[in-house]
Formats: C-alpha cells, sequence, structure tokens
C-alpha cells in the first residue's frame, strides 16, 4: 500500500519503480485496437456500402439491416455480444463436435471484430456518400474506354471514392480511437517479457491493459487519480492531434489535382 | 516490428487466457480489479498486489488448488464469471440480495464496519461514536441512529450507488438529510473536500485509505461504526451457483483462515484494522 502523496514525477517514472512506460505501452495497445477495428471496419463498411449499391434487392436489404443495426445500438453491447456470446456460441459447437469444455473467444478478437463491426456500418454511410458524391460521367467514360469490374474499381471508383471519404474516415477514427477503450471490459491485458541485452534490461517485465483502463488501475492502486487521468488525457490528445495533421496531409494528397485545393 | 511484437504479446496473453487444463489439482482462474487499493491493486511493475492476493493465496494453498490471479475490468467482472471466463471472483465484493441472484457466494472473509466521514472542521465531526452490529441487536442500532437524526437535519450526505451504503443511507436518513449519489467513492471524497456534501456514508476501510492519501488531511471518520443487516453480510469470494464443489473448498478454506488468525493477521498488514468477520 502507497503511504503519503508522491509526486507527478516520481509516479511518471519510466521503469520499474513508475508508471510513465506502462502508460506509453498501454497508448500503444489503444492504438493498435483501434487502428485493427478500423481497418476491419473499412472492409466491413466497403462490402456495405456495395452490397447498399449493388442494386440487388436482398444485398441492399441485408446491408440496411447492417448499418441500422449496427449504428442503433450502443457499441458496449456489441462488444458483450461478441465476447460473451461469442464464448458461449463456440464453446456450444464445441461440445457437438465432441470436445467438452469452456473455449474462449480471446479479447482481442471479441473487442476489435466489435469495434470494426460498428465503425463499419459508420463508414459505409460515408463510403456510400463519397460514391454519390462521384459524377457519374467518370464510370460511363471508364465504361467506353472497355474498363469493367476490378479494373473500374481499382482505377477510376476506388481513388475518386476514397478522395471524398477521406474527410469522413478521419472522423470516424477519431471516434474509434475513443472507443478503443470500451474493450477494457473484456478483461485485454498484455503480459510483456521486457526486452533484455545481456544483462542490461532495455525494458522491464511488466503488463498492462488500454490506455484508459491503465489510468484508473494506476489511479485505483496509488489513490492518486489526477497525476493518471492528466496523463491519459494528454496522451489521447496527442494521438488525436497527431491523427488529424496526417488525415490532413492524406485529404491535401487526394485532392492534389483538383480545383480549388 | 514493434507493432508484430505487441500483436504477439497479445495473442499470447489472451491464448494463455484460454486454455484450460485438467491436472490432478484443479485449476481455479480468480478474477479481481486490480484497482481498488489495498484490497487488491497493481504496482508501478504491473504485478497485482494486496490484501485479497495474499489471502486468495492462503485460501488456495488450503484448498489445494492451482491458483492464478487474472485482472479484470470491475464492469465485466460478474458476467465474465457467469460466462466460465474465471472460476471465481476475489474483489472486495460485498454479499448483497441483488447479487446473490446471478451468484454464490462463501462466507465471508472479511467484514470491516461502515460509518461517517467528514471533514476535521464540521459539526457532524463531534458525534458521539459506539460500535453497533444490526443483525445481532438492531433496536439499540436503530435508537444509535435516531439519536443522530438531528444533527443531520438538513445536512447532506454523499454515497457510492448501488452499494450497500446507499442502502443503509436510504433506509435510515431518507427525508431528514439530502442524499446524494455518486459512481465512485473518489468522487463523493473530492466533493466532500469542496464542501458540497457534509459526510460521506462509507467503509471505515475505505475512509482510512482516503485520509491516509493525499487528499485526506482534513476528512476523519466520525460517529458509531455499524456492521450486518443491511450493510451487508461482508466480502467474500463469488461464485458461480452450480459450482458446489468450490464453494465447499473455499467455505473450508475460509473458516480454517479465521481460526488460525490468518484473516486477522493479514487484514491488519493491509489495511491496520482487524476485518475478521464477526459472525
Amino acid at each position: 500500500m502507497p503511504t503519503g502523496a508522491k509526486s507527478y514525477f516520481e509516479l511518471m517514472q519510466w521503469g520499474p519503480n513508475g508508471w510513465l512506460d506502462e502508460m506509453v505501452f498501454a497508448t500503444g495497445l489503444t492504438l493498435i485496437v483501434a487502428l485493427t477495428g478500423f481497418l476491419l471496419g473499412l472492409v466491413f463498411g466497403g462490402i456495405a456500402a456495395a452490397g447498399r449499391m449493388s442494386g440487388h434487392r436482398l444485398l441492399e436489404r441485408v446491408s440496411i439491416t447492417y448499418t441500422t443495426i449496427l449504428r442503433g445500438v450502443p457499441d458496449l453491447l456489441v462488444i458483450y455480444l461478441f465476447y460473451f456470446g461469442g464464448s458461449a456460441i463456440v464453446t456450444a459447437i464445441g461440445n457437438k463436435l465432441g470436445y467438452d469444455g469452456f473455449i474462449g473467444v480471446p479479447g482481442f478478437v471479441a473487442g476489435t471484430l466489435a469495434i470494426g463491426l460498428v465503425s463499419g456500418a459508420y463508414q459505409s454511410e460515408v463510403i456510400r456518400g463519397s460514391f454519390l458524391a462521384m459524377p457519374s460521367g467518370e464510370i460511363e467514360a471508364a465504361r467506353a474506354f472497355g474498363m469493367s469490374g476490378l479494373t473500374l474499381v481499382r482505377r477510376i471508383v476506388g481513388p475518386q471514392v476514397l478522395r471524398y471519404a477521406v474527410p469522413g474516415l478521419g472522423n470516424i477514427w477519431q471516434l474509434v480511437l475513443k472507443e478503443a477503450a470500451l474493450v477494457a471490459v473484456v478483461g485485454l491485458a498484455v503480459h510483456w517479457a521486457g526486452i533484455k541485452i545481456g544483462d542490461v534490461v532495455l525494458i522491464h517485465e511488466t503488463r498492462f491493459s488500454d490506455l484508459l483502463r491503465q489510468a484508473h488501475v494506476a489511479a485505483g492502486s496509488t489513490r492518486q487519480p489526477f497525476p493518471f487521468y492528466i496523463t491519459c488525457a494528454a496522451f489521447y490528445l496527442a494521438l488525436t492531434t497527431l491523427s488529424t495533421w496526417l488525415f490532413r496531409r492524406a485529404e491535401a494528397w487526394a485532392r492534389r489535382g483538383m480545383r480549388g485545393s | 516490428m514493434k507493432l508484430a511484437r505487441y500483436l504477439l504479446a497479445a495473442a499470447v496473453a489472451t491464448a494463455s487466457l484460454a486454455a484450460t487444463a485438467d491436472a490432478q489439482t484443479r485449476k481455479v482462474k480468480i478474477a479481481t480489479e486490480g484497482a481498488y487499493a489495498p484490497w487488491n491493486f497493481t504496482n508501478s511493475q504491473g504485478k497485482l498486489e494486496g490484501f485479497e492476493l495474499d489471502l486468495g493465496a492462503e485460501l488456495c494453498k488450503r484448498a489445494k488448488f492451482d491458483c492464478e490471479f487474472l485482472a479484470q475490468d470491475w464492469d465485466g467482472i460478474i458476467p465474465s464469471l457467469t460466462a466460465k471466463k474465471y472460476d471465481a471472483i476475489m474483489a472486495g465484493m460485498n454479499i448483497t440480495p441483488k447479487r446473490m441472484e446471478t451468484l454464490a457466494f462463501t462466507q465471508p472473509y472479511a467484514g470491516g464496519p461502515h460509518g461517517f466521514m467528514t471533514l476535521k472542521s464540521s459539526p457532524l465531526a463531534k458525534l458521539p461514536t459506539g460500535n453497533y452490529n444490526l443483525s445481532k441487536d438492531l433496536a439499540s442500532a436503530e435508537k444509535a441512529i435516531d439519536g443522530l437524526k438531528d444533527q443531520f437535519k438538513g445536512k447532506v450526505i454523499g454515497v457510492q450507488g448501488s452499494t450497500t451504503n446507499s442502502a443503509f443511507a436510504e433506509k435510515y436518513f431518507k427525508g431528514v438529510a439530502e442524499i446524494r449519489e455518486y459512481k465512485t467513492t473518489e468522487q463523493h471524497d473530492l466533493d466532500l473536500a469542496a464542501g458540497r456534501i457534509d459526510a460521506a456514508v462509507m467503509a471505515h476501510t475505505a475512509a482510512t485509505a482516503t485520509i491516509d492519501g493525499p487528499n485526506g488531511k482534513e476528512m476523519m471518520i466520525a460517529g458509531p461504526a455499524f456492521r450486518g443487516g443491511i450493510l451487508g453480510l461482508g466480502v467474500a469470494v463469488g461464485l458461480r451457483k452450480d459450482d458446489a464443489d468450490l464453494k465447499k473448498a473455499f467455505d473450508d478454506a475460509i473458516t480454517a483462515a479465521i481460526a488460525d488468525g490468518t484473516i486477522k493477521t493479514l487484514t491488519i498488514k493491509w489495511f491496520k484494522i482487524d476485518l475478521t468477520p464477526q459472525s
């Protein structure tokens, strides 16, 4: 039990005596969870948007149902369903096949899949909007050149849709980054053996969670909440500021051939 | 490459969570919050520590279990147990009727008094003291509470919501004082320091931790100590309802640890007071 208050700099030391290393690794974990969820979302969103605009009755319906449900229920609920429900289903299937016992869905898989599905529902709307913003003459011209199928998507539709989609996707990325904190409920924690060169310990062995839970754990363990929550906020802001800058550059790059840019 | 290493570590960590083994000694996975000092917390090297870690090791030695403690966010702790991610919960969890709808509890392994925390400068600081058990002698406890009501008239009491403390405050001080609910004890501590509430109803252990902490210099425990009855039966191991073997083994181990003074020694080590449950 820590007795007495420690100063901010004592608490935020790098190494076994302080929490800075755990906080930095936790930021990395949050980034990985968010990035995986976002990229999965791009895939789901792309598929859903394609389905929505396919002109096929059933695919359209499926896609509308997906975006309506996943945008309409709390994200936390989706994570719960995947993590607890997913394990129950996998175990039931396992038991049918003759394996008795519990089979867990790993927290990382359940968490990122849930974030991917939710952000995919939002991303599909952004992608659809971008597609509609694209002048239809572009596709007609490409068809006139003899392009079809994947070539048309790769050369004409893909690049232009992305160009219009970048600002909207940047917005969703910021949401995903904060949503990544929700995976704390699935008990996502990383045990890292550290890095050693000979006898020199570069990074000592430790255990950490995502950024928000890490701050909560440190706050509850030291009974000094403010230093950790403030640091946590600063790290989140650093992540979002950096990504705003990156998306702005991506936007400028995507619009490089357009008038008035 | 760093990314790959993180992912690998994450995969290994989660894979070890999912792994099951059936050796001759039963493997028991115990969930704890890891953020509730001094019951259970995490040190700056990422290791779990605290009263429940020490006690859990003792109980598992007695029951001949191969135990592993895992940190889990409080919000997901009960569903994780029922989904069989873990086999037991040791996380400062009080036995309450609501939780007993979903969980089975062992006998309590710790049961501390509850009471009021206030500012040293407050008129409530001079409340009469005493020690009352609501299970054993409800009449004299309620008489003592009635005696306090005059001093609490028009005051504001802070409590953590959905706890035995909030149930106690609602039952005895509703209509006398204004009762304000908070999500965490930290929050009512901050509001007590800021003067927005006059007192907090809380476990003495939590109050002591606050008073010993960086913001506790102006605070003190005042008035009588209460336990039992509506304040709950104490802190116990939470288990799945169908896990009767585990309940029996833990119950026996707790009985032995109470009898030989292990719980007394450990609670004095971590809380500076004896929290051995009083039946």
